[in-house]
């Protein structure tokens, strides 16, 4: 049995441990991911897309979940032209890279977009590059006609 | 065919969630690709400074790791020795794969990298 005033001391207590001890709370994370797979020709696209306050990452497998290249992708000034650089995978293959310079007209964000696609599928890179664009645009995550970035 | 996002069709597996390390609230996401792991750690709304870390096949026993910065701020020391301690448990826990590792911070203090260290650590199952 314990009076009132015992309770109180012990949530004091408790209220301390929590803040020094580690108890962390977790709470689920608040960035969307958003994952799907379509079925192209006897091929699975998987796409996976993260939407950041200020930047967007996508990956587009093919068939396997491997990384595949790496690509960054931003307007840069001083006229806003759209810059794209490849930083994993090489630079003999850039199959993806002008997906990632597509993926910053459209949405008018920074893109990190990672593409196993082989290199010498341009109808793969096109098909995928429709798809992604007609997800993004359901998303809300493509520039409004206006040139807003909606959210 | 469009088959829609089911978890168990879904070849990547990821983990979503956020921590409070050092009063800034953080964004962790990790997701296990067949051939890498990428981690993004952000704070600031982007994915900020990518790393790239391997363990390397020696002859010796003990791996060597290799741990470059691929994309970002390449004078920040914490932040390669965030991806070298990863990159060393990751290799601990019998894995050999690359790790990704994105770091968006709002400060690269050594208690800001210790809390992203242990909160991925704490949260995956290499």
């Amino acid at each position: 049995m314990m009076d009132s005033e015992g309770l109180e001391k012990k949530i004091e207590e408790l209220k301390l441990k929590e803040e020094n001890g580690n108890v962390q709370t977790q709470a689920q994370g608040q960035l969307q991911i958003i994952t799907f797979s379509e079925l192209i020709n006897d091929v699975s696209l998987h796409f996976q897309i993260i939407r950041f306050p200020k930047q967007i990452y996508v990956w587009i497998g093919y068939n396997t979940a491997k990384l595949g290249h790496m690509y960054a992708a931003a307007t840069t000034r001083p006229n806003n032209m759209v810059s794209v650089t490849s930083i994993l995978g090489g630079v003999s293959d850039n199959t993806g890279s002008g997906i990632a310079h597509r993926l910053v007209l459209k949405t008018g964000l920074n893109v990190i977009l990672s593409c196993s696609i082989p290199k010498n599928s341009p109808m793969i890179e096109t098909e995928a590059e429709k798809i992604l664009i007609r997800k993004l645009i359901s998303l809300g995550y493509t520039k409004s006609r206006l040139g807003a970035t909606s959210l | 065919m469009n088959i829609d996002n089911s978890t168990s069709l879904f070849p990547l597996s990821q983990l979503n969630f956020s921590r409070q390390i050092k009063g800034n609230e953080t964004e962790i996401i990790i997701s296990r690709y067949d051939d890498h792991f990428l981690v993004i750690a952000t704070q600031i709304g982007t994915m900020g400074t990518m790393l790239y870390a391997r363990k390397e096949e020696g002859v010796s026993i003990n791996p060597t790791f290799n741990v470059s910065v691929i994309f970002g701020k390449r004078d920040e020391p914490m932040l390669i020795a965030c991806a070298r301690q990863l990159i060393e448990h990751l290799s601990l826990s019998g894995s050999s794969r690359p790790l990704v590792l994105s770091l968006g911070l709002k400060d690269h203090s050594a208690e800001t990298l210790k809390g992203i260290v242990s909160a991925v650590i704490d949260n995956s199952t290499w």
